[in-house]
C-alpha cells in the first residue's frame, strides 16, 4: 500500500470511469438478459433465473480476467505476445478439429461441462496485443513490410475463424486490424490498397458462393426488408418492433410483450438490446449508448495519453473491437447494418466475449494507469 | 512529430467513431420517437389474439309466446389442435370411440372456421356415455374435452318453416357488406324467412376473449374478456295453433285432390303444392302461411348435406325450399272479379241493380271474332253483380271486360288493372320476408314490354278485346301470389286500407320485457264507398250461404249463424296441366278479423279442393274463438295440440 503515496504509483491513476462505466453496463445486462429470458423459461417449466445466475457467473469471472489483464504491467505481458497469439492461433486450429463442438453448421466452441468456451474471442485479443506488438516499432511511418507482417499475422486466426465459419467475428478483425494499422503509421496508399483489398474480398465472398446461403441472406436482409419469407427479415422486422414499441419511456422492466413472447429471435445473446429498447424505451437505450459513449472515451483517451506506441496500440484495438461490435450489433437490431453473429460488448449473454471484453478493458486499465511509471 | 501523426491518427479515428455513434442514436431517436405509435400498434397485434365465440340468436315466438325457434344445447366434444398435433394417436382413439373414420376427424381439425386459439369441435350430439369415458379415461384422451355447444332448434320441426327461415354459415357475398357490423367467416347468419329478416334483433354480441399469445402462438393468459349478448326474441303475429291447422288441412286437401280425379281427362290430380294464408285485415299481420310441400328447418342447422340438399331441389319433390305464399305466382281466375267489379262500379259502367243476362256464353264480334263460355256452360239468366259474384257468372264480367275496352278512350286501358293494383295485386306486398314475388297484372303495356324483353316467349305485342275478357275473369298473363290473394281481400274486408303484411310484432328481451313494437305499415287507402261494398259484400257471402254459391256445398254444415263467412272460389285454367284451385274468404262477414286465401296447384275447382281447405281451417278458427262447439275431430286434434 506504500506505492499509493508514490505519484507514479499505477493505483493513483487507475480510471475509475472506465470501470465503473464498464460495470454499470455488464449489471444492466445481467438484469436484461434475465428479463429476456425469464418467461420463457417458466413457460417451458424450467427455471426463470437459469440465465441471470450464469450471466453472474460470467460478469464474476470477467471482472477476475480483467483485474488479471490490469494487475501485470502490460509491457511485460509485450514478452509473453508470442506464446499468447501461439496459444490463439492453436485453440482455433483445435476447435475445428473434432475436439470442438458445431451448432447450426458452426463449429467455434469447446464443450467444457456445462459451459462453452468460444476461442475466436480470445483470439480478438491475441490478435490485438500481436498487431499492437507488431507495428509498435514502426513509430508512426509504417513501412510496407511493415504492413504485411502485420497482415500476415491476421491473417492465420482469420482463415481458420472463416472455416468454422463465423462471419462476424472475421468482420471484427478486419476492424481492428485496420484501426490498429491506421493509427500505427499507415500511409495514405496502404490505406487505400487495404480498402480495395477489403472491397474486392467481401465481393468475392458473396458473389463466388463462398458464403453458406443463410449467411447471404442475413447479410442482405437489411438492404431489402420487404422480402417477408425470408427468416432473417421476419428476424429484423420483429426485433425493430420491439425496439419502436418501447417508445420514449419503455414499456417498463419485464412489461415487453416482444420481449416476453419471445418475438424477438435470439434475444437474450445478439439481439439483447430490443430488450433495453422495449422495456426501458428510449430513456434506457439513450442511458446505455451513453455508457457506451463513456467507455470508448476513456478508451480513446488512454490511447492518446499512452506512455508508450505498444500500450497506444493496444488502446486503439480494444477500441476498434469493442466500437464496431456495438455499431454493428445495435445497428443492426435497427436495421442500419447487416444483420451478424456479433455480441453487444457486455450486455449478451455469453461468457467468452465477457471475458474478451473484460480482458481489453483491463489491457486499457494496465495502459492508462502505467502512464507514467 | 511522431506524437503529432499519432495524434491526428487518433483524431481521425475519433471522429469516425462519433459519427457511428452519431448513426445509432438517429436511428435510435427515428425508431422509437418518430416511428413508435406504428410501431406499437404492430407490437399490440403481434401478442393480442383476439377470439370471438357467437353469442345464443334471440328466440322466435309465436304471439302468445310459444317458441317457434329456440337454441338447444348439445354435447360435444372438442379438441386442442395443439395437442392433437403433438399426439396423432389420440384420433385414432376418437376414431374408435365415436365410430368416424379418422380422415373426417383430421378435416374436422383442420376447420379454418375455427379460431387458432380455441378447440375445435370435432363431434356434436355425443352420447353422454362416451363423454364420461372421454372423462374417465382423460389420460388417453390429452387436449380433448366435452363441452356443452348451442345450436338453432326448431322445436315443431317443419311447423312454419318457410315463415321462420333457417340459419347458415354466412357466405363472402353475405360476408362482405357486414364486416363493419363485425361478422366474421364461420358465423351463422340468418339464411332465409324471418331468420333472415330480423337478423339484426335475433344476432347478439358475441363473446370476445382477448389472448396474449406468443411468438408460437401459444396462449400465455387472458387479457379480459367480453361476454357474449344474447340476441333479442322475436314475437311474430303467427298463431301456431292457426299455422298448424293451415298446414295439417292444406296437406290433407292435397293429399284428397291426389285421390280425387279430374272429370275433363279423368286422371288423378297431381296436386303439386298450395299455400295457405291468414291474416288479420285490421292491421295486415299474418296468422298463419303454410306452403306445401314443406322441410324440416333443423335439417340445416349443422350444414345440410349436399345429398339431402339436391334431394330437396329435385323437380320431382315439387321444391318444397320454396315458399309459395310469396313466391308462387297463379292466376286468380274468379277471385279477380272483385278487381272488375270494383272498378266498374267505380267507373259508374255498373250500377249494383244492373243486371246482364247470362246465356251461358259471350262472344265478341270483330277482326278476331271469338265466343267466351261459362265453365260447364252454365246459363245463370238475369245476373246483377251480386248474384254475378255467388254464381260466378264469367259471361257477366266477359260483358264488362268489353265495355271496359269499349270505354278505353275514356277509362284508358287499363282502368280494371289499375283497380287490382291498387287493392294489393300484382306488386310486391311489402311482407318482412326475403325474396317475395311480385307477380303482374296483364294489360295492354305490360304485353307490349314482355314483348321487348323476352320477344321469343312473349311473340305478340298486340292487344285484342279478348284478352280484355280474360282480364275481367282473372286468366290471361295475370299471375299473383297467395299472400296478394289475401291481401287484396283484406283491402275489401277493411273497406280500402292496404296493409303492408307483417309477421314481426314486437321486438323482446330475454325476460320477455317488450323492447319495440313492430308497426302495422298502411300503404296507400283506396276509395271504396258503401254503395261498392254492400253488394259486393252481398255477393261474397251468398258464394258461401246462398244455395247457388259456388262454395255452398264445401260450407254445409259450418256454423254460418256464428260465424259469417263471405267468400269467393276460382279456378284456373294453365296451359298443359290441372286447373289452379284457389279460394279466399273474410269472417266474420260482418266484421271481418280473419281473412283467408287457399290456393293449391293442379287440384281443380276452387270449389272441390281449396274452398274444403278453407272451410277446415275457418272452422277450426271458430272452434278457437268459441263460436262453435265441438267441430269434426281433425280439427279438436289440431287445436289441443294432441298430435
Amino acid at each position: 500500500m506504500q506505492s499509493l503515496r508514490n505519484p507514479a504509483s499505477p493505483w493513483r491513476h487507475l480510471d475509475l470511469t472506465l470501470l465503473v462505466s464498464t460495470v454499470s453496463i455488464s449489471l444492466m445486462g445481467v438484469l436484461m438478459v434475465y428479463s429476456a429470458t425469464r418467461q420463457k423459461q417458466q413457460t417451458a417449466g424450467l427455471d426463470p433465473a437459469f440465465f441471470l445466475k450464469r450471466q453472474a457467473i460470467y460478469l464474476v469471472v470477467g471482472l477476475v480476467i480483467m483485474a488479471v489483464a490490469s494487475l501485470v504491467d502490460y509491457r511485460h505481458i509485450r514478452d509473453y505476445v508470442p506464446f499468447i497469439y501461439g496459444g490463439a492461433v492453436l485453440a482455433l486450429l483445435l476447435v475445428i478439429s473434432p475436439l470442438g463442438a458445431s451448432r447450426r453448421g458452426t463449429q467455434a466452441w469447446f464443450q467444457l461441462g456445462p459451459f462453452q468456451f468460444q476461442p475466436s474471442e480470445m483470439a480478438k485479443i491475441a490478435l490485438i496485443l500481436a498487431l499492437a506488438a507488431v507495428l509498435a516499432g514502426a513509430r508512426g511511418h509504417l513501412e510496407t513490410g511493415g504492413l504485411l507482417t502485420a497482415l500476415g499475422i491476421s491473417f492465420v486466426p482469420m482463415a481458420l475463424i472463416y472455416v468454422q465459419p463465423d462471419l462476424g467475428t472475421n468482420m471484427v478483425f478486419v476492424a481492428v486490424v485496420i484501426a490498429v494499422v491506421l493509427v500505427a503509421g499507415a500511409r495514405p496508399r496502404h490505406i487505400a490498397v487495404l480498402t480495395l483489398l477489403g472491397i474486392t474480398a467481401i465481393a468475392m465472398v458473396v458473389e463466388l458462393g463462398m458464403m453458406q446461403d443463410y449467411q447471404r441472406d442475413r447479410l442482405t436482409a437489411f438492404l431489402d426488408p420487404q422480402t417477408d419469407s425470408q427468416r432473417s427479415s421476419y428476424n429484423l422486422r420483429q426485433s425493430q418492433i420491439a425496439i419502436a414499441a418501447g417508445g420514449v419511456a419503455g414499456r417498463g422492466l419485464f412489461q415487453g410483450t416482444q420481449t416476453n413472447l419471445s418475438f424477438v429471435p435470439e434475444q437474450h445473446t445478439d439481439f439483447i438490446f430490443t430488450a433495453v429498447g422495449e422495456e426501458l424505451g428510449f430513456i434506457g437505450a439513450l442511458a446505455l449508448l451513453g455508457l457506451f459513449g463513456v467507455v470508448v472515451w476513456r478508451i480513446w483517451r488512454a490511447a492518446v495519453l499512452a506512455r508508450d506506441q505498444f500500450g497506444r496500440l493496444v488502446c486503439v484495438g480494444v477500441l476498434a473491437m469493442l466500437v464496431f461490435q456495438i455499431f454493428e450489433n445495435v445497428g443492426m437490431t435497427m436495421g442500419i447494418t447487416p444483420i451478424t453473429g456479433i455480441p453487444l460488448p457486455f450486455m449478451s449473454y455469453g461468457g467468452s466475449a465477457m471475458m474478451a471484453a473484460f480482458a481489453g478493458i483491463g489491457l486499457v486499465l494496465n495502459v492508462h494507469m502505467r502512464r507514467f511509471s | 512529430m511522431t506524437q503529432d501523426t499519432s495524434r491526428l491518427r487518433l483524431g481521425v479515428l475519433g471522429m469516425v467513431v462519433l459519427s457511428l455513434f452519431c448513426a445509432l442514436l438517429a436511428r435510435l431517436w427515428y425508431l422509437q420517437v418518430l416511428a413508435s405509435p406504428t410501431f406499437k400498434v404492430e407490437a399490440q397485434h403481434n401478442s393480442v389474439a383476439v377470439v370471438y365465440t357467437e353469442a345464443p340468436r334471440g328466440r322466435i315466438l309465436d304471439r302468445n309466446g310459444k317458441v317457434l325457434a329456440d337454441n338447444r344445447v348439445v354435447l360435444a366434444l372438442v379438441a386442442d389442435r395443439e395437442q392433437i398435433a403433438k399426439k396423432p394417436e389420440v384420433l385414432d382413439r376418437l376414431s374408435w370411440l365415436l365410430g368416424t373414420p379418422i380422415p373426417v376427424l383430421q378435416e374436422r381439425m383442420a376447420d379454418e372456421r375455427y379460431s387458432l386459439f380455441k378447440p375445435v369441435p370435432v363431434a356434436l350430439d355425443v352420447p353422454k356415455d362416451k363423454l364420461i369415458y372421454v372423462r374417465e379415461h382423460q389420460g388417453d384422451f390429452p387436449g380433448v374435452e366435452g363441452v356443452q355447444l348451442t345450436e338453432r332448434w326448431y322445436p315443431n320441426g317443419s311447423i312454419a318453416a318457410h315463415v321462420l327461415g333457417s340459419v347458415g354459415e354466412v357466405n363472402d357475398q353475405e360476408l362482405g357488406p357486414r364486416k363493419a357490423l363485425g361478422y366474421k367467416a364461420g358465423d351463422s347468419i340468418g339464411k332465409s324467412g324471418v331468420e333472415l329478416t330480423y337478423e339484426t334483433e335475433l344476432r347478439g354480441d358475441p363473446e370476445i376473449a382477448k389472448l396474449e399469445v406468443d411468438s408460437l402462438g401459444r396462449v400465455q393468459r387472458s387479457l379480459g374478456n367480453q361476454p357474449a349478448v344474447q340476441g333479442d326474441d322475436i314475437r311474430l303475429s303467427i298463431d301456431l295453433d292457426i299455422q298448424r291447422l293451415a298446414e295439417e288441412s292444406l296437406a290433407q286437401g292435397i293429399d284428397l285432390a291426389r285421390k280425387s280425379t279430374d272429370f275433363l281427362t279423368g286422371k288423378r290430380f297431381l296436386a303439386s303444392g298450395g299455400s295457405v294464408v291468414v291474416t288479420d285485415p285490421r292491421d295486415g299481420s299474418v296468422l298463419a302461411m303454410a306452403s306445401n310441400p314443406t322441410y324440416d328447418p333443423n335439417e340445416f342447422t349443422n350444414g345440410i348435406s349436399v345429398r339431402r340438399f339436391s334431394e330437396l331441389n329435385d323437380p320431382a319433390g315439387h321444391y318444397p325450399l320454396n315458399n309459395r305464399a310469396i313466391q308462387g305466382l297463379y292466376a286468380p281466375a274468379s277471385t279477380f272479379k272483385l278487381a272488375t267489379s270494383v272498378a266498374a262500379m267505380r267507373h259508374g259502367l255498373i250500377s249494383a241493380r244492373d243486371t246482364y243476362n247470362d246465356q251461358g256464353s259471350y262472344t265478341v264480334v270483330g277482326e278476331r271474332s271469338q265466343t267466351f263460355s261459362n265453365a260447364r256452360g252454365a246459363r245463370n239468366g238475369l245476373v246483377d253483380v251480386t248474384k254475378a259474384l255467388t254464381v260466378s257468372s264469367d259471361v257477366f264480367y266477359y260483358w264488362l271486360g268489353e265495355r271496359f275496352w269499349d270505354n278505353r278512350g275514356k277509362l284508358g286501358p287499363s282502368a280494371v288493372q289499375d283497380v287490382a293494383r291498387s287493392l294489393g295485386m300484382g306488386e310486391y306486398t311489402n311482407v318482412d320476408l326475403p325474396f317475395e314475388s311480385n307477380g303482374r297484372i296483364d294489360e295492354p303495356a305490360s304485353r307490349e314490354r314482355l314483348h321487348k324483353e323476352n320477344p321469343a316467349v312473349f311473340p305478340y305485342p298486340e292487344w285484342y278485346t279478348g284478352y280484355n275478357l280474360n282480364v275481367a275473369v282473372g286468366q290471361g298473363d295475370t299471375q299473383i301470389t297467395p299472400l296478394q290473394l289475401a291481401n287484396s281481400y283484406a283491402t275489401f274486408a277493411n273497406g280500402g286500407t292496404v296493409f303492408a303484411p307483417r309477421l314481426g310484432d314486437a321486438v323482446l328481451d330475454r325476460s320477455g320485457n317488450l323492447l319495440r313494437d313492430i308497426e302495422a305499415k298502411v300503404l296507400r287507402r283506396t276509395e271504396l264507398p258503401a254503395s261498392i261494398l254492400q253488394p259486393l259484400m252481398a255477393g261474397f257471402r251468398g258464394v258461401v250461404s246462398d244455395p247457388s254459391g259456388t262454395a255452398y256445398g264445401a260450407f254445409a254444415g259450418f256454423p254460418l249463424a256464428q260465424f259469417p263467412v263471405a267468400g269467393k272460389t276460382g279456378t284456373a285454367e294453365v296451359l298443359g296441366k290441372f286447373d289452379t284451385s284457389l279460394f279466399t274468404a273474410y269472417a266474420p262477414a260482418d266484421a271481418p278479423r280473419y281473412v283467408i286465401a287457399v290456393v293449391m296447384e293442379e287440384a281443380g275447382l276452387g270449389a272441390s279442393a281449396a274452398a274444403p281447405v278453407a272451410r277446415r281451417v275457418l272452422e277450426g278458427i271458430a272452434v278457437k274463438e268459441g263460436v262453435s262447439a265441438a267441430a269434426p275431430g281433425a280439427v279438436n286434434r289440431i287445436l289441443d295440440g294432441k298430435d
